[in-house]
């Protein structure tokens, strides 16, 4: 005869906050990644509306490194302690402690590579004043870099980073380090592609946070299944952020933007895919997780199929396509276009911090059949 | 009696046909240890939740010789000793609750009591303050060759403390199995797995 041991559920020892950090360090990984190509393209063409979605979407990396893992050490009985990483991560062998040496890396790296590309006179992928980049770029040139650089850019005066950075008085000092320490063009983008090692395991991370090896006694974090919806929402929901940002505060949509619009769509679209993947053949692969998956289903329907799958997922989708088609038919205007970037990308992050929350929810610990 | 020079390290293992649910093992331990109370380092569990097979055992943690929570602990806190057993050290526990998520048996406690300075005040556990405890088999009460405490008072030996050759001697001469299947069996007993589980009904 079997029977089954009540437990407590993986989320009474994780609750809320576990999955908040989850979702935001996988947008941070998938951002960086998507900022790097942004850059790289950007490097080969010379065109600065590339640049500019690599500039965002390395400060939307550092956002999610900003709020994320406070999240996080909130969470701990100890934080303190836990910030000791090279004193208190010692065993190699825990994605815990691999997840806090790649979050270091990668919190390095986003504040280097956004540092470099959005600061100093001589910032790579500026944008000169005035000048039309319509050819390149696929849109007109204002407000450029987000905020006044003078230097390069003349004496617009507008938002964003470096107008905040002017503000508090410190853009100059600002520029100067970032001039300081910025090395050669190939040089950088090579520190790039290490940076973006950190950026890959963080995005590995944000699913083995969940799917290691051990912690496999929760069948509905398989992570053959897990590590894919991980991958493609994070970058998804990276780009599309990166993307919004750019739109908002370079105010050009353009034909550049509608390149990585179309990219987000494959991504959202792969991450949906992964989830239909999910819950139809998980069940079949690992019995166990039958009961997860209909949670998922089930008690956790609107979370699940409402907020993360149609509202932060399918919406997302049709309003970038929907964007992409009406800006290049002409029969939208910019800031209809804008708009429809922003409410994507806001709906997509909802939907992944969902997400994550409800896959704790949903998650049961596999029964363990014992004779009695 | 010392049972240490045996084939694995001695442990507390259930022998659940024997048991009656009075709870006398958790208020051995509560009492023994001085534990805050909402630390349950031993805790009778619902089984077959729900069915005509309802029944409520006895689970603690078993010092798996290939346990998962010291795998999964980022910091070390969890650690083999010399012996074979498995401790927790208050000095490192982080509290990020990674091997609550990763013990099959639900052992590792969180409570979270203030207890000031609670590594030096109990060397072989946590006991509060938001960090692991669980279970130390009463390695203070061995050194002195007393048995567990929950094993020393449980009313109808339905705890069994031995080393493995111990135990599979324990559990055929009762004519009784382990509560453990296969998979938890290999997770708790290692290589001796076999040898254990071999000798139920
Ligand atoms: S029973 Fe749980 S806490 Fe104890 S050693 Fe095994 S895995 Fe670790
Ligand atoms: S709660 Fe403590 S003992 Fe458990 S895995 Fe975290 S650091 Fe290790």
């Amino acid at each position: 005869m079997t029977a089954e041991i009540v437990f407590n559920e993986p989320i009474t020892e994780w609750g809320w906050k576990v999955g908040v950090y989850v979702a935001l360090i996988g947008i941070a990984g998938g951002a960086y990644l998507a900022g790097y190509a942004a850059d790289v393209v950007s490097y080969r063409r010379g065109s600065a509306g590339h640049g500019a979605i690599a500039k965002w979407a390395y400060l939307v990396g550092l956002g999610g490194l900003v709020i994320g893992p406070p999240i996080l050490l909130s969470h701990l009985a100890t934080p303190l302690r836990a910030m000791l990483i090279p004193l208190t991560m010692t065993n190699l062998g825990s994605w815990m402690t691999i997840g806090a040496y790649m979050l270091g890396g990668l919190g390095i790296g986003s504040t280097l590579m956004f540092l470099w590309l959005a600061f100093g006179t001589e910032r790579p992928h500026a944008r000169a004043a005035g000048r039309e980049s319509a050819v390149a770029d696929g849109g007109r040139d204002v407000a450029s870099d987000g905020g006044p650089a003078r230097a390069a850019t003349g004496d617009r005066t507008v938002g964003g980073f470096r107008g905040v950075a002017d503000r508090v008085g410190l853009l100059g000092a600002v520029d100067s380090v970032a001039d300081v320490t910025r090395p050669s063009e190939k040089t950088r983008l090579l520190l790039g592609a290490l940076f973006g090692v950190f950026a890959a395991g963080v995005l590995l991370y944000s699913a083995m946070a969940y799917g290691e090896g051990s912690a496999q006694r929760v069948a509905l974090w398989e992570k053959t299944f897990l590590v894919p919806v991980q991958i493609f929402s994070g970058l998804g929901v990276g780009l599309v952020t990166a993307l919004a940002l750019a739109a908002v505060f370079d105010r050009t949509p353009g034909a550049v933007l509608r390149t990585y619009a179309t990219a987000a769509v494959g991504l959202l679209g792969a991450t949906a895919l992964a989830l239909a993947a999910t819950v139809v053949l998980l069940p079949g692969q690992r019995p166990a997780a039958t009961a997860g998956v209909e949670n998922l289903l089930g008690t956790h329907a609107l979370a699940f199929v409402g907020v993360s799958v149609v509202l932060g997922l399918l919406v997302p989708v049709a309003l970038l396509v929907a964007a992409v088609l009406g800006e290049r038919r002409g029969s939208l205007s910019e800031t209809a276009v804008v708009s429809s970037y922003v409410t994507a990308a806001a709906l997509a992050t909802v939907g992944k911090v969902t997400l994550a929350i409800t896959y704790l929810m949903a998650a049961e610990f596999a029964p363990m059949p014992l004779p009695v | 009696m010392s049972t240490q020079e045996s084939s694995g390290p001695a442990r507390v293992v259930p022998n659940w046909e024997s048991c009656i649910d009075c709870g006398a093992c958790e208020v051995a331990c509560q009492r023994t240890w001085n534990l805050p109370p909402e630390s349950d380092r031993i805790k009778v569990v619902a089984m077959a939740h729900g069915t005509e097979d309802e029944t409520n055992k006895p689970m603690q943690c078993y010092n798996c010789s290939e346990a998962p929570c010291v795998e999964v602990c980022p910091t070390e806190a969890l650690f083999f000793r010399d012996d074979g057993t498995v401790r927790v050290s208050g000095d490192m526990c982080i509290g990020c609750h990674y091997c609550g998520v990763g013990c099959p048996f639900g052992a590792p406690q969180y409570p979270d009591a203030e207890v000031p300075e609670a590594a030096e005040s109990e060397p072989v556990g946590a006991r509060g303050n938001g960090l692991m405890d669980k279970c130390t088999t009463c390695e203070p009460r061995q050194e002195h060759d007393l048995e567990p405490a929950c094993a020393s008072e449980c009313p109808t030996d339905a705890l069994l403390y031995g080393t493995p050759d111990e135990l599979s001697e324990k559990l055929a001469e009762d004519g009784v199995s382990t509560p453990f299947n296969d998979e938890a069996a290999r997770i708790v007993f290692g290589d001796d797995a076999d040898a254990v589980m071999g000798e139920g009904p």
